[in-house]
C-alpha cells in the first residue's frame, strides 16, 4: 500500500515536471519505487534523436526568507543542510522588499542630457543621505529609451556617479555605482508618463 | 564489565545514528523541509548572520545545531551585495542562536 502511495506521489511530481519540461523537448516519464533508493524517476528525453535516462531522487525544498525579504530554497537531509537563493531564470532574486529605498526622478536633479545636479537637487539628496538608515548604499542610474543605447549607458552611469558624489560628501558609504541606460525600464517607453518614470536614479539601501 | 560494554554499544549506536541520521527518527528521506531531531522546527524559522567572502561580498550564514547553511545575499538586480560590514573572512550577527543545541565546532 505504501509503495502504491509513494509511486502515486512520484508520478504526480513527475507529471508536473513533465508538463514544465514539455515546452522544451518531448519526453517520457517513468516513476517507480526501488527498495535501495526509494521512490525516483526515470526520464527519457528525446532531443536530436538522443535518449537520456535520468535517475533521480525526490528533493523538495521549502522557502526561507532572509532579513532583506528575499527567498532561498532550503533543504534538511538529516545531517546535512542545503541552501541557495531563489532566483528567476534571469538571475533576479524573488523578494518582497518593496521599492528601492530612494528613487529620484532625474528631471528633478538634472537638465536634459546633463549630469550636473541643480542646487535644489543637491539639497534634496544631502537631506536624503543624512536621514537614511543604512550602513551602505548602491547607486543605480537609468534613462528612457530616447537616444542611442550607448549614449544612455554613459549618461545613466555619469548621473549615478554625480548622485554618489553627493552621498559620499555627507559621509555615506557608497559600495557600488552602476548605469543600466535604457535596459531596465520600470514603465512603458511608449508614453510620456512612462518615459518620465524610467528617467531615474535608484538608491539601494543596505542595512 | 557486561554493563559497561552494553552501555558503550548503545552510546556508539546513538552516535552513529546521529551521524547518518537514519536512527532516532532523524531520517529526513520523506520531508526535507523540516529540521528533525531534538531541536525540531520548520526551516523557515532559521536565524541568519552575515559571512563576508574573500571578495568582500555578503552571504547569509546559519548555524542550526547539526546543519549549517550558506546562501548568497543578492540585490534587486541579482548582483552580489558587498556591504563592507566586516572584513573579508569574518562572520557577524547572531547566526548561532537558531538552535539550543551547542555545537563543538
Amino acid at each position: 500500500m505504501k509503495t502504491f502511495s509513494d509511486t502515486a506521489r512520484t508520478v504526480t511530481a513527475g507529471g508536473i515536471a513533465a508538463i514544465l519540461l514539455s515546452f522544451a523537448v518531448p519526453q517520457m516519464v517513468q516513476a517507480h519505487d526501488d527498495a535501495r533508493i526509494g521512490p525516483h524517476v526515470h526520464r527519457t528525453i528525446e532531443s536530436n534523436r538522443k535518449k537520456i535516462t535520468v535517475r533521480g531522487e525526490r528533493y523538495i525544498p521549502t522557502i526561507w526568507v532572509d532579513p532583506d525579504g528575499c527567498q532561498h530554497w532550503v533543504m534538511d537531509d538529516g545531517a546535512e543542510g542545503y541552501m541557495t537563493p531563489n532566483v528567476n531564470r534571469h538571475g533576479i532574486p524573488i523578494c518582497n522588499r518593496g521599492d528601492a529605498c530612494g528613487v529620484m526622478n532625474t528631471d528633478q536633479l538634472f537638465a536634459s542630457d546633463s549630469f550636473a545636479i541643480h542646487a535644489r537637487g543637491r539639497r534634496t539628496l544631502t537631506d536624503f543621505f543624512r536621514s537614511a538608515k543604512a550602513s551602505a548604499f548602491v547607486i543605480v542610474g537609468h534613462t528612457d529609451s530616447r537616444a542611442s543605447d550607448g549614449y544612455n549607458m554613459r549618461l545613466s552611469y555619469n548621473r549615478a556617479k554625480a548622485v554618489a558624489a553627493i552621498g559620499q560628501a555627507t559621509g555615506a558609504r557608497v559600495v557600488d555605482i552602476r548605469g543600466y541606460g535604457e535596459r531596465v525600464p520600470k514603465a512603458s517607453n511608449a508614453t510620456a508618463q512612462g518615459r518620465k518614470e524610467n528617467r531615474r536614479v535608484e538608491i539601494l539601501c543596505i542595512r | 564489565m557486561k554493563v559497561i560494554k552494553t552501555t558503550a554499544c548503545v552510546l556508539a549506536a546513538v552516535l552513529v545514528a546521529g551521524c547518518d541520521g537514519t536512527g532516532l527518527g532523524l531520517d529526513n528521506r520523506g520531508d526535507k523541509t523540516v529540521d528533525r531531531g531534538l531541536d525540531s522546527k520548520d526551516l523557515s524559522q532559521l536565524q541568519a548572520g552575515i559571512w563576508i567572502d574573500p571578495n568582500g561580498c555578503d552571504h547569509w550564514i546559519i548555524d542550526d545545531g547539526f546543519e549549517g547553511y550558506l546562501s548568497q545575499r543578492l540585490d534587486e538586480y541579482g548582483k552580489p551585495v558587498c556591504s563592507g560590514s566586516a572584513p573579508p573572512g569574518y562572520a557577524i550577527g547572531n547566526f548561532k542562536s537558531g538552535s539550543p543545541i551547542e555545537d563543538a565546532i
